[in-house]
């Protein structure tokens, strides 16, 4: 059991440093930050000073090393941008990700399921086939078309909602930023939550209503309708609980990508979030933050997926033993 | 600290509805608050409503006193004396002195500002009492005092208190987030990237214009939240607006849009020093643009006004010279080249290529407006007479190391002028390139005229006006009848605000609070 968590650890490790390695040899296809940090009046020997300074003129290699060099020491660099230190830099902006992954995650969830079951014992009624078709757009429709509707909408027609940004924040403890506390932050989440979770909400709906109409088919409901036992009973706690298995894996995996794929939301309502702050990192070709940033999604993904492996192990005793027997 | 500034905004944001707080969203967040660390617009833009220079610049451009009440040559062109305005404290409540001057010169001319080059023909800066500093020049230098507009002072004992007293750019430090200046307003909360808070400085030394109470800058990177902010009120005011979107905005009552022309000429540049093309597939071993007249049959080729008027919405001017008409040392007078294909294609004979020939085109794709689009309607009116143009379009990060590894055929390039004057293009773009001298650094395609480089110092250090001006006037001519470069058009700047506010827009795009007024 512990040289399979120890081996699977060992692997994520490699998956951690190979995608370093794919995204230092990148960075030079993405351009050159010198002629953004000197001025227009630059020489051509401020150019080769300031390459040689940040160490540019080096192979991508040496420059990976030298950031993993700072990496395990827990320092990530100096942005290019801000001339500040990256780990600084995403420390202040990781509240809001977080803060929008988590509201975005959780009406998600629960509209997700919620629907999901509705239109899965409803489903010859008006209302289920609406939701259906509606819930089409959110499959189809790209976030940030979703985004500029509703902000078109919300903002500009109805004048209810605001158009951008976070709001007023309050300070929690040494650098936790929260919009939850005031009315101006709330407000602020409503749009881009909903923008960031449809496509989430949208495929939990239709997990949980495909599940649903699995079990709703098994003799087990049968028997239990036959019994007399009470619509809402057979429905959720004997028909929702057994389709949670396949739906809480999902979910889980999808954490993930709320997180990561918040960049497009954050570009469109400039939520001052870690993915905004990629996206500037790469029109000014701010390579530590591009790479601390990357590196801290892909430490997310593996982490999470390192997690899910191992409690499967726990879960599964089939796989626990063919891992012990193979070895 | 950090939490007094907290209450601070919540204290702001609660006070009562006649105080007039302003809110304006730009497209770069400005990147450090150090005056002297980075020489780019959106910094010294915001800056300058912070710090001041001992001179600034007024609505119309032009140089007029600010911590400096007076200036004058001394001798024959051996420098400048300034005399500093009395009374005037930085924000922090400090006096403002020469020791402060001397200091502002020494950490904006230092090894780590970006801010070195205007003080390239500073000698040496003396103190002469504490209200007179002499600035010796290494040659005469007429335009000094207004190359130095944006130059700002720093109080030595602030900086030197905070461990701020050389700008650190790679690093950062005291002066990166926070300011002390002498200026109109004053900086309460920087948050990069987030929001940046000023509020009027009750010490200011001069009266002041504005009616604002709290000023805030949002940088909004996606053109259409902007748009979307100012339309629903977010924000009073956006710069730039996207050209596509000026029609819809005017028929909106709640909005105005302000439309001017920048500083910045946009035009084509030239392989002059290349042996060869390097992506054509007919001509091989031969630099075609190396010859004047096919240069000529290029500007004749590009139907100027039809690109305005199109890609534009007939928001730009066409230009003939590298500067703009609102710079100093314009040339008056000057034909540019009308739109005439056959006379490009007579002179294409003329030079030996009747049936023209394929060649690569360079161009950013965002750096300035519209600009592959208005490099895609060049590579169409240059195939209608044989220039066989492929256009090849890259992010600007992209764009300038392939420039200076002389990877074009042609190129298009924007440059707008410092110093507000028709010196810096001559300086930047059409003297000879030498690294020594810090000449030609722009000058990718490695143009060269003997002329032009002799009267560059004559100019740099004539005093007399119109002496000075001939020369100004010599090169331009030279430059457009080499045709060393084709200027295409004056830049269009395009901002839009709600119809409550009143401002001045600057051809620097400098948007300046001192000059707001909200209704």
């Amino acid at each position: 059991m512990l040289a399979f968590i120890i081996r699977r650890v060992g692997q994520s490790l490699l998956v951690l440093m190979i995608v370093g390695l794919v995204a230092f040899s990148m960075f030079r296809f993405v351009g050159d930050p010198i002629d953004n940090m000197l001025g227009q009046e630059r020489t051509i020997e401020d150019v080769e000073r300031l390459r040689g300074q940040l160490g540019l003129d080096q192979p991508f290699v040496v420059q990976y090393y030298r950031f993993l060099e700072g990496a395990v020491q827990g320092n990530f660099g100096v942005s290019y941008r801000q001339g500040r230190p990256v780990a600084d830099i995403i420390f202040e902006r990781a509240p809001a990700t977080l803060e929008l992954a988590a509201v975005s995650g959780i009406l998600a969830v629960l509209f997700g399921i919620g629907l999901g079951v509705f239109t899965a014992i409803r489903r010859d009624g008006i209302a289920a086939n609406v939701i259906m078709a509606t819930s089409l757009i959110g499959v189809s429709l790209p976030t940030f078309l979703i985004g500029i509707l509703l902000i078109y909408l919300f903002s500009v027609e109805l004048g209810w909602l605001p158009s951008f940004g976070r709001g007023e924040t309050v300070r929690l403890g040494g650098w936790w930023t929260t919009g939850f506390l005031t009315e101006s932050g709330l407000r602020a989440l409503i749009l881009p939550s909903i923008t960031l979770g449809l496509y989430q909400m949208t495929l939990i709906m239709r997990l949980v209503r495909s599940e649903m109409l699995e079990v709703l088919r098994q003799d087990y409901i049968r028997f239990a309708r036959a019994r007399g036992i009470r619509e809402r009973v057979v429905n959720f706690r004997h028909a929702l609980k057994n389709t949670m298995v396949p739906v809480v894996t999902v979910i889980g995996l999808q954490l993930g990508s709320i997180i990561a794929f918040a960049i497009i939301t954050e570009t469109v309502f400039q939520w001052p979030g870690v993915g905004l702050l990629f996206i500037n990192a790469i029109q000014f070709v701010d390579i530590p933050v591009m790479a601390a940033y990357l590196m801290l999604i892909s430490v997310m993904f593996v982490g999470i997926n390192l997690l899910v492996d191992i409690l499967y192990v726990f879960i599964d005793p089939r796989l626990r033993i063919d891992s012990s027997g193979g070895k | 600290m950090r939490r007094s500034i907290a209450a601070l905004v919540l204290a702001t944001a609660a006070l009562p509805l006649e105080a007039e707080e302003f809110t304006w969203a730009e497209t770069t967040d400005p990147q450090t608050m150090d005056p002297h660390a980075v020489n780019s617009t959106p910094v010294l833009g915001f800056l300058n409503n912070v710090y001041e220079g001992l001179v600034r610049r007024g609505k119309d451009m032009g140089i007029e006193p600010a911590l400096a009440t007076s200036w004058e040559p001394i001798g024959e062109g051996e420098g400048w004396r300034f005399t500093l305005r009395e009374g005037v404290s930085f924000h922090d409540g400090a006096a403002f002195d020469a020791d402060d001057v001397i200091f502002s010169y020494e950490r904006a001319a230092s090894e780590a500002a970006d801010t070195r080059s205007w003080f390239a023909p500073v000698a040496e800066v003396v103190k002469v009492d504490d209200h007179t500093v002499d600035f010796l020049t290494t040659a005469p230098n007429p335009i000094f005092p207004g190359s130095i507009a944006n130059w700002m002072m720093m109080d030595s004992g602030w900086a030197e208190a905070n461990g701020a007293a050389r700008p650190d750019k790679e690093n950062g430090n005291f002066a990166t987030l926070n300011a002390n200046g002498t200026g109109a307003f004053k900086l309460t909360t920087r948050e990069p990237g987030l929001r940046t808070v000023l509020e009027p400085f009750a010490g200011w030394w001069d009266e002041a214009e504005h009616n604002l109470t709290r000023a805030e800058l949002t940088p909004i990177q996606n053109p259409a939240t902007a748009l979307a902010a100012l339309l629903s009120g977010d924000v009073d005011f956006i710069n730039p607006v996207p050209i596509q979107d000026v029609a819809r905005l005017q028929a909106n009552p709640d909005v105005k849009v302000i439309q001017g022309i920048e500083a910045r000429v946009i035009m084509l540049g030239f392989p002059h020093e290349a042996e060869a093309l390097q992506y054509s597939a007919d001509v091989e071993g031969e630099n075609p643009f190396a010859d004047a007249r096919v240069r000529r049959a290029v500007a004749h080729a590009i139907n100027v006004p039809a690109i305005l008027q199109t890609i534009m919405r007939g928001n730009a001017e066409p230009a003939n010279q590298l500067v703009s008409p609102a710079m100093d040392g314009f040339t008056e007078g000057l034909e540019g080249y009308a739109y005439d294909p056959d006379a490009a294609r007579a002179l294409l004979a003329e030079a030996g290529y009747p049936e023209g020939f394929g060649f690569g085109l360079k161009c950013p794709n965002d750096r300035y407006l519209n600009d592959e689009a208005v490099c895609q309607a060049i590579t169409g009116m240059l195939a209608q007479v044989g220039l066989r143009a492929t256009l090849d379009a890259m992010p600007v990060q992209n764009y300038w190391p392939e420039l200076r590894a002389d990877n074009f055929d042609m190129y298009l390039l924007g440059w707008s002028p410092g110093t507000f004057d028709a010196e810096h293009p001559i300086r930047f773009l059409a003297a000879t390139p030498n690294d020594e001298k810090k000449l030609g650094s722009w000058n990718f395609g490695g143009y060269s005229n003997a002329r032009v480089d002799a009267l560059l110092p004559e100019i740099q250090s004539t005093i007399d006006a119109g002496a000075r001006q001939a020369m100004l006037d010599e090169v331009a001519r030279t430059l457009a009848d080499e045709v060393a470069y084709v200027p295409l058009y004056v830049q269009p700047l395009v901002w839009g605000v709600r119809s409550n506010v009143e401002l001045t827009q600057r051809p620097d795009n400098f948007f300046l609070l001192r000059w707001v007024t909200l209704d």
